[in-house]
């Protein structure tokens, strides 16, 4: 484990996702102590431009709100959507992936068509009509983007299922009667979620992609501010205003740059660990 | 008393001393008051941001339909900009309301065609207002509500008998929107509804249908046979359909459309836009199209039921901030539920709810609701109306101006079908923001929003479960007082009572931009310019 978290450390890749990851996390968890108040207040004149107001370095936006407080209680929602769809999808994903792999035969015909159907529509038209339809708030834009993200965990995890059921401590389960169900998550699927987690770096960044894209067209939870939603406001003044889409746009590209690249560095470390073995 | 059309313009001919206009004066003279003498011929291209189904104004009157149909099918009156009665003839040269409020006469413009060839006669009003405006026309349906049959004398006199007694106001204010007459010839015997001239219109007016092609263009050429002298300028009308507002913007600069009406180039774009040189921007035009921003109220949450809470809710929004802000100065704070463009009726003598944190605070306290541990008294849920980025905007405003003063506000977004069901149909709802329109008289536009006993489902109508006894004598009487005078005395008093009981809260009252390539003359030059018959406007080479 410290060999690989060395590895890790050593990639350039991972190192600078991770750092960037840090600097988001720390901008998301430090929001309400630097701002207290509600980041949608108004609190100056409109369209200050930034760095000419000290109590407003980053300006404000049309109503008279403060950019950077936007900015960094927007890196929570853009945080909280990530994280927990991707923590949805892989859940729902990798039990779906394990009964279907381990089970075979109807239920892993049946469950892999569902798989396929989910899979044929694009992920972010499945938000976009699943949100359309209940109306937008987090949770259900976090679920949103969890329906369309599962099926490449579930995926994933069957193959992973097929190829372990087969290995000889599975057969030894068997063999001193443990149930399938308790082979099937306690022996199989802890050995199938290593590849699968991998997948999780691709699944926040396209989770921060969709939430700040709902927001962008009004489908974003209206209550809170989100980058996706300060990108869309500043759309409006993009030819008078440009650094009210700039800044967030800045915000979700480095984000969706550290996520990547961290998963990068995960992957790479994971692999020469597997070359290893 | 009577009430007959004098335009300043024929005042100004020193006919003032005649009573009853000729229809052969009137026809002689140019329709508009401050038209310029614009070249003739030319190409006007025009964006169009939406593409209405239906096209036929006498059964959908609305600005959407009005802005490409206006050209083709006529009223028989259309709005000016002065003059007592306001109002420019069209296919009708005379109206005249009797004593009792049970007829009124309309002499008809001689000489007129339809785009096929065949003559404009009563006929073809009776048919209109009997088949059409009546029963299947939104607006037709309330102003014609008493309408008992249209006898025509002759070819050029139509006789609209009444039920009940109908103010002649009413009527001549309805007059430019629920009046646009159909070829009876056409639609005699047909499925109303379905007609095929219902898409590819045919009328008298300046411009003839010429093409339609879905996602591209609606093409009108000019009708050479028009009735106006030298009318019109232009040889073709394109209207092209530009959905995105921000691309509007973008095809003037570049010179590939000449008009973008409707405020579809953003506010925000206008400072910018009206220093690029070779275009425009015009803000009249729509004086008699006013839009207005109100905060509707569903009395039945109990909380809102209580006067107090109303009040405080209206002393806590800054109006001024609102039309500084969101509205970048192109409109008008609001004192009550007639604009202040609508001379006519305007109360200006009506309670007034200055900006007042404080005050709004201690309403809040006096209505024994008073703030909890968190600051917050209690929570409502706001649901702003999608239509416009500044009804939107307004929303985010409001939740911030009720925060101030301890009030929670959740803000549901909808789009416009879930947000027309929500209100209108489900009141799942604490407070909304509407965009009511005042189409030029109370009764057609306004009181709907605060009278009772409306079905669940009309949208733009009080569907807050608000009952006003008193309010409701008074739009009952008004309906029926046929007296100029004491029909506007009676709105006088509704105005008062409703700023004073705040059914709903206006807070913004505003008109549309129209830009324009400088080359276009005789833009805005009537009070519903856009979706008149641009029968004067030219393009300068």
């Amino acid at each position: 484990m410290r060999r690989f978290a060395l590895r890790f450390l050593r990639s350039p890749e991972g190192m600078v996702g991770l750092v960037l990851l840090a600097c988001l996390v720390a901008m998301a968890l430090l929001a309400p102590f630097v701002f207290p108040r509600d980041p949608l207040s108004i609190v100056g004149r409109p369209l200050i431009a930034p760095f000419t107001d000290a109590s407003l370095p980053l300006g404000t936006d049309r109503l008279g709100r403060d950019v950077l407080a936007g900015l960094m209680h927007g890196a929570r929602a853009s945080l909280l959507v990530g994280v927990f769809a991707a923590l949805v999808a892989v859940a729902v994903g990798t039990v779906v992936g394990t009964v279907a792999g381990f089970a075979g035969g109807l239920i892993d015909e049946a469950l892999m068509r569902v798989v396929d159907a989910f899979q044929v529509v694009p992920a972010f038209l499945l938000a976009l009509a699943f949100v359309s339809v209940t109306g937008p708030s987090l949770p259900v834009i976090v679920f949103a983007v969890a329906l369309g993200a599962w099926t490449g965990p579930a995926r994933l995890a069957r193959a992973e299922v097929l190829s372990i059921r087969e290995r000889d401590y599975v057969a030894a389960a068997r063999a001193i009667g443990m149930h399938p169900a308790e082979i099937a998550f306690k022996e199989v699927l802890p050995n199938a979620l290593p590849p699968v987690l991998a997948l999780v770096s691709v699944i926040v960044a396209s989770a921060v992609l969709i939430e700040a894209a709902l927001s962008f067209l009004n489908l974003g939870d209206p209550n809170i501010v989100t980058w996706g939603s300060m990108i869309a406001e500043g759309r409006n003044v993009l030819r008078t205003a440009p650094f009210l889409s700039i800044v967030p746009g800045f915000g979700l590209v480095l984000t969706v740059l550290g996520v990547y690249l961290f998963g990068e560095g995960l992957v790479e470390a994971m692999a020469h660990r597997r070359g290893r073995q | 008393m009577s009430s007959f059309l004098i335009s300043r313009r024929s005042l100004l001919q020193g006919a003032a001393s005649a009573l009853v206009l000729q229809g052969a004066l009137l026809s002689a003279l140019p329709s508009l008051a401050h038209a310029e003498d614009a070249p003739r011929g030319g190409r006007l291209i025009v964006a169009a941001d939406s593409e209405p189904r239906n096209l036929n104004p006498a059964i959908v009157a609305s600005n959407g339909v009005f802005f490409i149909a206006s050209k083709v099918i006529e009223p028989l009156a259309e709005a000016a900009l002065d003059g007592e009665g306001a109002l420019a003839p069209r296919l009708a040269t005379s109206w005249e309301g009797s004593e009792d409020g049970l007829s009124i006469t309309f002499k008809l413009r001689e000489g007129v065609t339809w785009h096929d060839g065949k003559p404009f006669t009563s006929a073809d009003v009776a048919f209109s207002a009997m088949e059409v405006w009546k029963p299947l026309q939104n607006l037709g349906r309330i102003v014609f509500a008493n309408l008992d049959a249209v006898e025509t004398p002759d070819d050029h006199t139509a006789v609209f008998r009444f039920s009940a007694p109908t103010p002649i106001q009413l009527i001549r204010n309805a007059l430019p929107v629920v009046t646009s007459v159909l070829p009876k010839h056409l639609y005699e015997g047909t499925e109303i509804a379905n007609n095929p001239a219902n898409s590819a219109l045919v009328g008298t007016g300046p411009f003839k249908f010429a093409e339609y092609k879905p996602g591209e263009y609606y093409r009108l050429t000019r009708n050479d046979a028009y009735w106006g002298e030298g009318q019109p300028k232009l040889d073709e009308i394109i209207f092209r359909i530009l959905p995105d507002r921000a691309a509007a913007a973008s095809a003037l600069e570049a010179g590939e459309i000449q008009l973008a009406a409707f405020s579809q180039v953003p506010l925000v774009d206008l400072e910018r836009i009206s220093k690029v040189p070779g275009l425009k921007v015009v803000t009249e035009g729509y004086e008699a199209l006013t839009y207005q921003l109100v905060v509707e109220i569903n009395h039945r949450n109990e909380i809102l039921a209580d006067l107090k809470v109303r009040q405080a809710i209206a002393h806590a929004i800054d109006k001024n901030f609102v039309v500084d802000t969101v509205f970048l100065g192109f409109a008008e704070a609001a004192t009550g539920p007639v604009p202040q463009n609508a001379p006519e009726f305007y109360n200006p003598e009506t309670p007034e709810y200055a900006f007042d944190i404080d005050k709004a605070n201690a309403l809040l306290d006096e209505a024994g609701h008073p703030r909890g541990a968190d600051g917050t008294r209690f929570a409502l849920r706001l649901l702003p109306a999608p239509f416009f980025s500044e009804t939107r905007q307004f929303g985010d405003y409001l939740r911030q101006a009720l925060a101030e003063i301890g009030i929670d506000v959740q803000i549901v977004a909808n789009d416009t079908p879930a947000h027309l069901k929500a209100v209108y149909t489900d009141h799942d709802f604490d407070i909304a923001v509407g965009s009511p329109v005042f189409r030029g008289d109370p009764a057609i536009s306004t009181t709907i929003l605060v009278q009772s006993g409306i079905a669940d489902g009309v949208p733009f109508s009080n569907q807050g479960g608000y009952a006003n006894a008193e309010l409701d004598a008074i739009i009952a009487e008004a309906a029926e007082t046929v007296d100029t005078e004491a029909r506007t005395a009676l709105y006088n008093d509704f105005q008062r009572i409703v700023a004073e009981d705040l059914p709903l809260i206006n807070v913004a009252e505003w008109g549309f931009t129209t830009v324009a390539s400088t080359r276009v003359v005789n833009v805005g030059n009537n009070p519903r310019w856009a979706v008149s018959n641009w029968a004067d406007t030219g393009l300068t080479p």
